[in-house]
């Protein structure tokens, strides 16, 4: 028997306590004089002894399920002999996987040691026995908590607002785990960012103007001069994603408003999700549809009009990239300006106005916060894109404001650093880190004027 | 809609828990592989080898680079560390000095053959002959005064011919590793140096201040005429073949298996072909090594077998498999001693 | 006077409303010519793809008479027969004539290094058949095949190709005996990945991906939607939601790489998880795509008009009644559209997968989510990466592939969107 079957055990007993607790409240409603009603509809009776049926459950597999491999394995490891016991942690480990091994019947590295042997299948007897217990531990649970609260069941327990609580707790929950995912990485790319400025001063990496940081790791090694400034690889992703974004926004913006209010609703069905395949066209795609059909192409179109174009091109890998997150705003504007109701449109046009002056003056600015959200997400994309950059940009960090020069993005430096050799003494891995908080700190700062942004120009109807 | 949101959070919640019962006890019975992504064709081909011809699982073999691989390989002994990296040069004393302090103590060096490192053009061009001293002068960030005095100015050579008058008139253009691998590594050291040698006032330098000696040799152009192309070696083959004008660096079966497309470049007079490289008169080859954690032979299953499928004529000879695949075998000589190496499973000593 | 003042605004009005028309005609193209402009440069990359991509999927293949001779097998151990034998026998019967060593290894050459297990495996699976003679299609080497399927060109000097003129010369011969046939490539579908390109399959990374997804969405999905809920309905405005607004934001914009170390440091490094699994995979992927769904969700949410809440509370739903019936399902296409956008991002990724051990060569199709496993862009990286021509051609095959696996996707989304979009 296997655990996860106890989890849809588990779920049918939830469903069955459901209807459960929905009748008892069915009757009581019925059974009662009329002067005492329900306090919530009956299905919330259900629903609240099924959550305490369910989650008290769930909780006891879960923490069977954290346990129990462990504790299991340092039993069996109880019936060994001493000499095999006493060995280094490290062995040790290597002792428990041939033991793992014999569990799950794998294949052998060696001959079978018959102590080993013994210790799986006092290992195996064991698990039985715990199995056995954790499924009468969990029922029992769920029996006892969810009979619990179907005793309690009156018409005056306000089940809604007990459902609704834990609910409510379940989203505050989810949302806390985003927050922790950001603390997360703030702190993750902080601690090696201080180590890193305490070995490169900070000025140096802010307003330098030379990047090259592959200095040598190792004493036999000569690497580049190792500067460590931040500048042109900073103007190299702004170029790139300005580029992009100056190729997808109007694009994307043009293609939600016709979608969305010009096109028959036949055309749009198809259109919205095929320009959505755009987004999930593997990038290693985009880079060398880039790096092989239009770098060549505007290298050959500039030397036609005598300019000095590198085959590696900030242009190329902007415009192929800037395709690549059209569905970005297409998608989400899209569904922004259909969400605006219809009465504004109405509105308009019996003032008199033009479809077009209609979504300029009115839809535009009511739909301003999905679309810079929209915005905002393809940026944000163009920013961390790599693979089209490394293909068609290339990885010289030049401090240029030409766009048929080669650049190079913050988001492909990170990469080139942290793949490969890596050597979290030296500031050249470091340097990834503080990286990674500058693009951080600079997305911050946009991304509050962005929110000052739409609260200033958002027209908020109704 | 909120019941329905909470059957599908409980169906989530019990895929998700389901899936995570299931890794609660289950040792590893494949043996891990990491290392350079130069050796990771020739591990790749053994290892399917072994995989489909023995009663043992396919191990499973990532590339992260020599120098990420043997950061792994050497994080300690136990069964979520690898039990070997592969590696594009030798292990480095460094390296050494921290798997003998992570009680990784006994490892066992295998070299499994050469690579070849080839420059190479478009074949609508013609081939061109390099000497290494060209290759330095054309690539180094620094080179000697062009004047003749004994001083090093920023490299100011913009194309071949200014370099040396027997080469082409055009635009030095080089599509090449970034510092970050392996191969970058080695072209550097064996042609950018060779060619820095032979230099008479700075090979006296190499007495006086080694440091100083390498730097000068090892450091490549930033300018633009040295160009970072990642490490997708087909994309630089493809970029070759649209860009006859350029050069590219890469390993040799890139250049062998695109023989209709590419050619390579004559360097030192010797072209780098299977047979040069083979007799060690190619002068841009290098060694390649796969290291073995002692500790794991026995425990993880199949680590014998699989060293021994490695070391086996048939994948390493003269004929073997790995020759097809473009690896370049070594002497048998030297196959036979590290044969009997891993057989007797011989700890590595390194000393500083 | 007052008719005389009414025409000229009338006129003026008729002046204008040339003008206005014919803006309005303009903006109505440039919406149209935006969208065909996107299509056309999905129909370029679809075309480029498809062209390279599709004769992976034929296969070219040789017919032998395999003689499985008893006196070669040993029926206790039959790994250690010699299938090799096998097929150098009946290649040597088809051309007699060819003698001497480096003649007859360039005529095995001809034959894939998989027909050897292919036998193997047929011994395996019946023991009945030793002693029998087999007519068996087995696949013909890479270079072969790359022959048939002219990317290998006979007109340049014999040096320079893979192939050498006797070579070329046995095949003109096999294909006039009907032997040697282009037939469908049914490996590519049910192998794992391999190094020899006509032995390679798609199988191992497509599961690869459907296990790591799988994990993704079940817990991006909910988990976003919720977070989005709780912040855009229940938690209080002020400087902190703000706070968290941003960071959200903010996230998006994080390359996707520091996920991988984070992913590195708390799942593996702290949880113990296994390495290059799909489980931790899609963790790790969860933690890159929230970000999107919850904005996509969030602005999903601010587009429900306030009239729809206000109906409802006003007739005496509670909040959460007001969101659950009627704001959540509202939305839900919005919604839906950031989960599309997300998977879509996480399907393609390969860079924080590097951190977690998933760039690997496995053969083995992963059986659980616990199992080692790769994912098809890095399938489609590390085949992109490969010195041997004919995975070229496969590569673009992985790539349909991935993009028919998107497109399905996609599609199952598409449906739920347009069953709950509704306008006002």
């Amino acid at each position: 028997m296997s655990p996860s079957l106890f989890l849809i055990v588990l779920l049918g007993m939830a469903s069955y306590v459901y209807m459960q607790g929905k009748r008892r409240a069915f009757r009581l409603a019925s059974s009662e004089s009329d002067s005492t009603k329900l306090h919530s509809r009956p299905g919330y009776y259900g629903m609240l002894t099924a959550l305490w049926c369910f989650l008290p459950a769930l909780l006891v597999f879960s923490f069977w399920m954290m346990f129990s491999g462990s504790v299991l394995t340092t039993l069996a490891l109880r019936t060994l002999p001493d000499t095999m016991q006493n060995i280094p942690p490290n062995q040790l480990n290597l002792l428990i996987n041939d033991l793992h091994n014999l569990i799950a019947g794998h294949v052998a590295a060696k001959d079978i040691d018959p102590v080993l042997q013994l210790a799986a299948e006092q290992y195996l007897g064991m698990e039985r026995i715990s199995r056995i217990s954790l499924a009468v531990v969990m029922f029992a649970v769920a029996l006892f908590f969810s009979s619990l609260i179907y005793r309690r069941i009156t018409p005056r327990l306000r089940a809604r607002n007990h459902v609704e609580r834990i609910v409510q707790t379940g989203l505050m929950i989810c949302s806390g785990l985003a927050v922790l995912i950001t603390i997360g990485i703030v702190v993750s790319v902080m601690f090696e960012s201080i180590r890193f400025f305490q070995q490169v001063p900070v000025t140096d990496f802010l307003f330098g103007l030379k990047w090259s940081p592959q200095m040598a790791m190792r004493e036999d090694q000569a690497g580049s001069s190792g500067s460590f400034g931040a500048i042109p690889i900073m103007a190299g992703t702004f170029m790139i994603s300005g580029i992009a974004l100056s190729v997808a926004v109007p694009i994307g913006l043009m293609s939600a408003i016709y979608l969305s209010e010009y096109a028959p609703p036949r055309v749009r069905a198809w259109a919205k999700p095929v320009m959505e395949i755009l987004a999930g066209v593997p990038t290693v795609v985009y880079g060398f549809f880039a790096a092989l059909v239009v770098a060549p192409f505007i290298r050959n179109s500039g030397e036609l009009l005598g300019l000095d174009v590198s085959s590696e091109s900030a242009l190329a890998a902007g415009l192929v990239m800037g395709v690549m997150i059209i569905p970005f705003i297409s998608s989400l504007s899209d569904d922004v300006i259909t969400a605006v109701p219809q009465a504004m449109r109405d509105g308009s046009y019996g003032l008199g106005a033009t479809k077009s002056e209609t979504i300029k003056n009115v839809i535009i600015p009511a739909a301003l916060p999905g679309i810079v959200g929209g915005v905002l997400l393809a940026a944000s994309r163009a920013i961390g894109e790599t693979m089209i950059v490394v293909m068609a940009a290339g990885l010289s960090a030049n401090l240029t404001a030409n766009p048929l020069q080669a650049v190079t993005t913050v988001t492909v430096q990170i990469v080139t650093l942290l793949v490969g050799d890596q050597e979290f003494d030296s500031p050249k891995t470091l340097v990834a880190f503080a990286l990674g908080l500058l693009l951080f700190l600079v997305t911050l700062v946009l991304n509050v004027i962005a929110l000052y942004v739409v609260r200033k120009y958002r027209e908020e109807y109704e | 809609m909120l019941k329905k949101g909470l059957v599908f959070v409980a169906a989530a919640s019990i895929a998700v828990s389901a899936v995570s019962s299931a890794y609660a006890a289950s040792g590893r019975d494949y043996i891990s592989v990491v290392g350079s992504s130069t050796v990771y064709p020739f591990a790749t081909t053994v290892a399917e080898q072994f995989g489909k011809t023995t009663k043992f699982k396919t191990p499973k073999i990532e590339s992260t680079g020599s120098g990420g691989g043997m950061k792994l390989f050497c994080t300690g002994s136990g069964i979520d560390t690898p039990d070997i990296t592969n590696a594009s040069r030798r292990i480095k004393y460094s390296e050494y000095e921290k798997c003998q302090n992570n009680g990784v103590k006994k490892i066992t060096e295998v070299k499994i053959g050469y690579d070849g490192i080839v420059m190479a053009n478009s074949k609508e061009e013609a081939q061109v002959t390099f000497t290494k001293k060209d290759i330095f002068l054309a690539l180094a960030k620094d080179v000697p005064d062009p004047k003749g005095s004994e001083k090093l100015v920023a490299n100011p050579y913009k194309t071949w011919k200014e370099v040396n008058p027997s080469l082409p008139d055009t635009k030095i253009e080089v599509l090449g590793p970034p510092p970050t691998s392996g191969t970058r590594d080695a072209f550097v050291e064996l042609a950018m140096e060779g060619g820095c040698k032979q230099i008479g006032w700075i090979k006296a330098l190499k007495k006086k201040d080694k440091k100083y000696f390498k730097s000068v040799c090892h450091t490549v152009r930033e300018d633009g005429a040295y160009i970072e192309a990642g490490e997708n070696d087909n994309l630089i083959v493809q970029k070759l073949t649209a860009n006859p004008k350029a050069f590219g660096i890469f390993g040799f079966s890139f250049l062998d298996q695109n023989g209709d497309k590419i050619q390579g470049s004559i360097v030192g007079g010797v072209s780098p072909t299977f047979e040069n490289i083979a007799a060690g008169k190619y002068p841009v080859s290098r060694p390649l090594y796969f290291y073995v954690k002692n500790s794991h032979v026995g425990v993880v299953p199949g680590m014998a077998e699989f060293l021994n499928e490695f070391t086996s004529e048939k994948a390493w000879g003269e004929d073997g498999y790995l020759s097809d695949k473009g690896l370049i075998p070594m002497p048998e000589a030297e196959r036979k001693q590290f044969a009997a190496d891993v057989k007797g499973l011989k700890a590595l000593v390194l000393t500083k | 006077m007052q008719s005389r003042k009414k025409e000229t605004s009338m006129d003026k009005m008729n002046i204008g409303l040339a003008k206005r028309y014919r803006k309005e005609r303009r903006f109505r193209l440039f919406g149209l010519a935006a969208v065909f402009a996107s299509i056309t440069f999905l129909g370029i990359l679809f075309v480029s793809i498809a062209a390279n991509g599709w004769t992976a999927f034929q296969q070219t293949e040789i017919l032998l008479d395999v003689h499985f001779d008893t006196a070669e097998f040993d029926v206790d151990n039959l790994y250690s027969v010699n299938y090799g034998a096998l097929v150098k026998n009946s290649m040597r019967s088809l051309f007699p004539e060819v003698k001497g060593r480096s003649d007859k290894r360039d005529l095995y050459r001809l034959m894939s290094s998989g027909a050897v297990y292919i036998l193997q495996d047929m011994v395996m699976k019946d023991s009945g058949i030793i002693g029998s003679t087999q007519q068996i299609w087995l696949p013909a080497d890479d270079e072969v095949d790359m022959l048939m399927k002219g990317h290998i060109s006979r007109d340049v000097t014999e040096g320079d190709r893979r192939l050498n003129d006797k070579q070329i010369s046995w095949v003109d011969t096999l294909v006039a005996e009907k032997r040697l046939e282009k037939k469908f490539n049914t490996t590519f579908f049910t192998a794992g990945d391999s190094r020899e390109p006509e032995l390679a399959g798609i199988r191992g990374a497509a599961v690869g991906s459907l296990f790591t997804l799988a994990v993704t969405l079940l817990l991006s999905f909910p988990i976003g939607v919720a977070t989005a809920v709780y912040l855009e309905e229940f938690a209080p405005r002020n400087k902190w939601t703000d706070l968290v607004e941003v960071n959200i934001n903010n996230l998006a914009a994080v390359p996707s790489i520091v996920f991988g170390l984070l992913g590195l440091a708390v799942f593996l490094n702290i949880f113990g998880m296994p390495r290059s699994a799909p489980l931790v995979g899609g963790l790790v992927l969860t933690l890159m795509t929230l970000p999107t769904i919850i904005i996509a969700s969030r602005a999903a949410l601010k587009s429900v008009p306030p009239s729809i809440r206000e109906a409802a509370l006003g007739v005496g739903a509670s909040k959460m009644q007001a969101i659950t019936h009627h704001i959540l399902p509202l939305a839900l296409p919005g919604m839906l559209t950031g989960t599309i956008i997300g998977m879509a991002q996480a399907l393609g990724e390969t860079a924080p997968l590097l951190m977690i051990g998933m760039v690997a060569f496995i053969v083995d199709v992963p059986g659980s989510v616990t199992d080692p496993s790769t994912v098809l862009p890095v399938q489609i990286y590390l085949w992109a990466d490969s010195p041997e021509r004919a995975f070229v051609e496969r590569t673009s095959a992985a790539i349909m592939v991935l993009l028919a696996f998107l497109i399905s996707m996609n599609a199952i989304a598409v449906f739920l969107r347009r069953k709950f979009e509704r306008r006002w």
